[in-house]
């Protein structure tokens, strides 16, 4: 048949310890968006990851145009005409936009030397044709997200592809940029005949912008679909198995006083720039204030300068009435507030350690887990780790492991479980169930709202946005640093996305 | 007293000396700011140096010509390359311990091999590197004295710098070596090996550094090997790699600057002890590294343009 | 967990032991080229450590040095930090203390030595704290300013020694004047290098392991050394804790110098320590900066070094030999991560592979 561009026959694909991909057969027509979706750890970009070279399978044949590949590698890939956009992008921070899509293809002068003339007019002439507008001679670094992505799908389209795959392309971008992607997306379909594989787990994607979508799970291709005869409830049930069913999560008690203040807070990024910008807050009591945004708008710096994990440019946090500007974390905690971090790798566990010693972490200074207040009691820290690795219903091979060869949802658990075991006034918690799988979903909701209905402050962050609906009493949009909405009650899903993007009611009220 | 001080330390000697003291170590450094743009920190260059210095002295010895020395150096070059690659890139091995470890190996291994062949007290007097008169230059005052009568490797080098310069700006090789260090999957997904690039910088680097210490025995001291003659040179190296961000053009211009001070504490020795001048490079490497680190950092806090999240 | 440990455990010791019978079988190669008998230069060389009672005591001062300094090291990158500066720390707490023992001749041991010993760990432990200072608050890199300050040190102790301390004696060109002989450490074993100061030794080592492995300052310690960012999150002071760490690292590298000098070279000369600290930070690195580990590499490699000395002088083998076997062994160990992970990997693919293959089959059954 010459209208499939891509064929996989019987792929498996098998890492240590895990089959990413198992006895997956799929056809992608030529000209069609296909989107590719299902949970984190489905084996979605692992078999992306094959279709483009970087995995070779460990079973099972791949077709591109009916040809069969043989050798594996992105070269061979590229060759065939398949273009790949990473999530994390592949472009070269200090290189030109030129000099980065014309890369392993440059144009040259007298054999040897690189002819930067000719690539960058060759990516403007690229830029011209596609309509995707970029300066050629600008450093990447210097380039927002969604201008990076437009490099590197350039970059593809520069390498002749004619299937292009994109590994959750609209993670990173803000909601016009993602408009603008979809336009570009449907632009090269229409008028190149191109193939778009796009990879996601954003089902209202799926619908806007696919012909057919194909649902992973557990390394499985569980059904392929006509995008038109599918809703998102039934891709949503495909995806975890079972319909997604919460169970109702009750919540008791009246909010009673202040236990996190901030006011006017000002803290900068890792670039030096502003990005929280005024910002003033208050949570009372067994109370749950949720955080909603769009990454990247200020509520990972406010949430570090709260923590102590960053030192505000100016304003005030006070905790249950105390100061606390300025200090370090180690204060703070003293203060009675435990924190779950937003990435759980780089700041939430030591991966090198094991799971009991991740679980003692901030405790081990207390006099129950020292003689003399610095001999460590073994004994007892074993059993303490244990008791809570039950009681948080923590799976893995035990206590004596390293956290580092845990799964994601039970790493999370591990810091759940340590946080919310300091048995703090306040908790501050970011991402609880980024990839974490459903049931540890359910969990970790209940444990939070339990906590709540203890007379916990907690102030949540989530790029879920459902998960910040359905756990908050209250919510806050955040845009660029600032509050642009605050509501109780019942949550308008739409109201709330509007300010998520910038629009303030009260401008428009001035206006 | 302070005018003669001053004369002798902006004298053509001291300029000459300068050029001389600089020559091994931006050789050197020029092999280290391969491996720096292919993001593998080579502490491993004094053991790179040394070796050379040996195998140049070795091969002039057996074969009785300096050109013999040269290929030697050249042949081991290649292959210091290609063991400090295999367990950098192939094993992945810790980068500072197997530079360390490289260091004292050289120094074993030419040491032992020096008292095997030639005694305890080292060889010199061996077939050397020639010195290569320019006619003509010495018609320019104070810049002949400098330059000319210089021994062939100072010569070399000049080339060296601008075809280092030319590979690692100019050339798709340069580019792909540097994207090797920066982002090595964007390389890999462009279909070109990263690790076929560490290899590649590697090799030019044991090469590079062979020529140093080739220099330093056959060219400065004639045909002469002592232990450890490297001396903390290939250090001093690295030290221009870091301060140049492995630019070849100003890590040669770094080397000058220690070549410089290292020549005027020799000029200044009767008047305060060279001991104490023998710091000043090192001092002013670590001032350059704190300098260096202040500068990006507050460059990157004043930049006002959106830059990408952190990926880790 | 005892499980888990101990085949870790066996592992590294399995490696450990390979590494050194290929070192010693790649030595054996080098001999043979350069024209010697590797049995019989080996025999000597573990001959020459157990030959008499003086090689005893001064390999056994030898194992001291190393296990003190390559605890030091231990210590450092326990927190993260790594301090290349041991040897620079080394010789200016060697000349320093030497120097306070001259000052103050006359004055009674008990204060002399203890003044000495402070005065060595002062001096180690502020010269450490300019890198440690630096990592922490500029984020400079350590292992370079360390590199750096070893070459300043070296040259600053030289200057003392042939300037303002230097001996009255003309016919020592850079050496500081001899200590009284009442202050000099009891020699354990006549003729030997073995003194009193082993006694101290052993104290610090078992203090060094006690905190790093039992207290809840080590578990800290190596919270911040495996994750900085966990550790600060946790509430751990870690920028003071690695400052705390590196500072200590070099007042014990202060104090091995202060050992040397009082214990066997009796003044500052330059020969008080030949890159001994390197030789440490080797073994720590051998050891995988495990104390324990460290506790024995360190006799190891300090019968190996006296051995070869031993050697040099009756089997007229260069005692370069032991540099080249400690480094290959050093090779192999930094390697053999790499060499299994990649025949591991392979036979993980083969086996997924024939796991699937027999699923298939089954299925056609």
């Amino acid at each position: 048949m010459d209208d499939i561009a891509v064929s996989f026959r019987h792929v498996s694909m098998a890492f240590p310890g895990v089959l990413a991909n198992d006895d997956v057969s799929l056809d992608i027509r030529k000209g069609e968006v296909f989107a590719l979706v299902g949970e984190n750890g489905a084996g979605k970009s692992t078999l992306m990851n094959v279709l483009y070279g970087i995995n070779a399978p460990t079973d099972g044949q791949v077709f591109i145009n009916d040809r069969e590949v043989t050798e594996f590698s992105p070269r061979t890939a590229i060759g065939m005409g398949v273009g790949m956009v990473h999530q994390h992008f592949m472009l070269v921070p200090s290189f030109t936009v030129a000099q980065n899509i014309v890369m392993s293809r440059e144009p040259r002068r007298w054999r040897v030397f690189f002819d930067n003339a000719a690539a960058e007019r060759q990516t403007r002439h690229l830029v011209e044709e596609f309509g995707l507008e970029v300066e050629a001679d600008l450093p990447v670094e210097e380039l927002s997200v969604g201008l990076q992505q437009r490099v590197e799908i350039l970059k593809t389209l520069f390498r002749g592809a004619e299937i292009l795959i994109l590994d959750e392309p609209t993670a990173v971008l803000t909601p016009q940029e993602t408009d603008e992607l979809f336009s570009v997306i449907r632009r090269v379909v229409r008028e190149r005949n191109m193939t778009v594989i796009i990879i996601t787990h954003k089902l209202y994607e799926v619908m806007a912008i696919s012909d057919r979508v194909g649902v992973m799970r557990k390394g499985k291709l569980v059904g392929v679909r006509d995008t038109a005869q599918v809703d998102e409830k039934l891709l949503a049930s495909m995806m975890v198995g079972r319909p997604m069913l919460y169970d109702h999560l009750e919540k008791t008690g009246v909010p009673g006083r202040e236990m996190i203040c901030v006011r006017d807070l000002v803290v900068r990024d890792n670039r030096g720039l502003v990005a929280v910008n005024g910002l003033s807050l208050s949570v009372r009591a067994g109370e749950v204030l949720g955080i909603a945004a769009i990454e990247g708008n200020g509520q990972s710096e406010l949430i570090e300068a709260i923590t102590g994990m960053r030192r505000p440019e100016s304003g005030s946090v006070t905790l249950d009435g105390r100061d606390a500007t300025g200090l370090s974390p180690g204060q703070i905690r003293a203060m009675g507030l435990a924190h779950v971090p937003e990435d759980r790798l780089a700041t939430g566990v030591s991966r090198d350690a094991t799971v009991a010693d991740n679980l003692l972490t901030g405790k081990q200074r207390q006099r129950r887990f020292n003689r003399f207040g610095f001999h460590q009691r073994t004994s007892t820290i074993e059993r303490y780790a244990q008791e809570l690795y039950e009681k948080f219903d923590i799976r893995g091979a035990g206590t004596d492991v390293t956290v580092g060869s845990m799964s994601g949802g039970n790493m999370q658990k591990v810091v759940i479980a340590r946080e919310f075991s300091f048995d703090t006034p306040i908790l501050i918690i970011s991402q609880p169930t980024r990839g974490v799988d459903v049931g540890a979903i359910e969990f970790i909701h209940s444990h939070i709202i339990d906590r709540r209905n203890h007379g916990c402050a907690i102030l949540l962050s989530s790029a879920d946005l459902d998960e910040v609906f359905r756990l908050s009493d209250r919510i806050i949009t955040l845009y660029e640093g600032r509050i642009t909405g605050e509501f109780t009650g019942t949550f308008s899903k739409e109201e709330i996305g509007y300010r998520m993007t910038g629009s303030r009611k009260d401008k428009e009220a001035a206006s | 007293m302070f005018e003669t001080i001053l004369k002798s330390v902006f004298s053509a000697g001291t300029f000459n000396q300068m050029l001389r003291s600089a020559t091994p170590v931006a050789l050197a450094a020029l092999g280290g700011a391969m491996t720096e743009h292919a993001g593998i920190m080579n502490i491993g260059m004094d053991g790179m140096i040394l070796m050379g210095a040996f195998f140049g002295v070795l091969g002039s010895y057996l074969f009785g010509s300096a050109a013999a020395g040269i290929a030697m150096v050249l042949l081991m070059g290649v292959i210091v390359g290609l063991f400090f690659a295999l367990f950098v890139v192939k094993f992945r091995s810790d980068e500072f311990i197997i530079g360390t470890a490289l260091n004292t190996f050289a120094l074993g291994l030419t040491s032992f091999l020096s008292r095997s062949i030639f005694g305890t007290a080292g060889t010199k007097g061996n077939p050397a590197l020639p010195t290569v008169h320019i006619p003509g230059l010495d018609a320019i005052p104070f810049l002949g004295t400098v330059l000319n009568d210089n021994s062939l490797f100072i010569y070399l080098t000049w080339l060296l710098v601008l075809a280092a310069w030319l590979f690692v700006y100019k050339t798709p090789y340069g580019f792909w070596l540097r994207a090797s260090g920066e982002k090595p999957e964007t390389l890999r997904t462009a279909g070109i090996s990263p690790e076929k690039m560490k290899w590649l910088a590697s090799i030019l680097c044991g090469l590079l550094c062979g020529l140093a210490g080739a220099h330093l025995s056959l060219g400065q001291l004639q045909g002469t090997f002592a232990e450890d003659m490297a001396n903390s040179r290939g250090y001093i190296a690295f030290a221009c790699v870091i301060f140049s961000k492995a630019n070849p053009a100003v890590a040669y211009a770094a080397a000058l600057m220690f070549g410089f001070f290292d020549a005027i504490g020799l000029r200044l020795q009767d008047y305060i002890s060279s001991d104490l001048t023998n710091t000043i490079p090192y001092i002013i490497t670590i001032v350059m590294m704190v300098y260096v680190v202040v500068r990006s950092q507050r460059r990157k806090r004043h930049s006002s343009k959106r830059l990408p999240e952190m990926q880790t | 967990m005892m499980e888990r440990l101990k085949k870790r455990r066996w592992g590294y010791l399995l490696s450990l032991v390979l590494s050194v019978l290929l070192a010693f079988a790649i030595g054996a190669l080098i001999l043979l080229a350069a024209g010697f008998d590797p049995i019989r230069a080996y025999g000597a060389m573990i001959g020459g450590a157990f030959s008499n009672a003086r090689h005893v005591g001064d390999f056994l001062e030898y194992a001291m040095v190393l296990c003190l300094t390559g605890l030091a090291c231990v210590l450092g990158s326990r927190v993260g930090i790594f301090n290349v500066g041991g040897e620079g720390q080394l010789l200016l707490g060697a000349v320093v203390s030497c120097q306070v023992g001259v000052w103050l001749n006359g004055l009674s041991p008990w204060l002399v030595i203890p003044a000495a010993a402070l005065a060595a760990m002062v001096t180690g432990g502020l010269y450490a704290l300019l890198p440690g200072f630096l990592k922490v608050k500029v984020k400079v890199n350590e292992v370079i300013t360390t590199i750096m300050l070893n070459t300043i040190a070296a040259s600053l102790c030289q200057f003392l020694a042939k300037g303002p301390w230097k001996n009255a004696n003309k016919n020592m060109v850079a050496a500081t004047e001899r200590l009284d002989p009442r202050y000099w450490f009891k020699t354990l074993i006549s003729g030997s290098s073995l003194s009193t100061a082993i006694i101290a030794a052993v104290v610090i080592t078992f203090l060094t392991w006690y905190i790093m492995q039992k207290t809840s300052l080590g578990f800290e310690m190596k919270l911040t050394g495996q994750n900085p960012r966990f550790a600060f999150f946790s509430g751990i002071s870690t920028d003071r804790l690695v400052i705390v760490c590196i500072v200590v690292s070099g007042a014990m590298c202060g104090l091995v110098g202060m050992f040397r000098v009082y214990g066997v070279e009796h003044l500052y000369r330059s020969s008080i320590s030949n890159q001994y600290y390197f030789e440490g930070l080797t073994v720590a690195m051998i050891a995988r900066y495990d104390p324990v580990t460290v506790i024995g590499l360190s006799f190891f490699f300090a019968i190996l070094k006296i051995g070869a000395q031993g050697m040099e002088l009756s089997a007229g083998v260069p005692n370069q030999i032991y540099l080249i076997i400690q480094t290959v062994i050093i090779f192999f160990m930094a390697a053999e991560n790499g060499i299994f992970t990649s025949l591991r990997t392979g036979a993980m693919r083969r086996r997924a592979r024939a796991d699937i293959r027999r699923k298939e089959e089954q299925e056609h059954v």
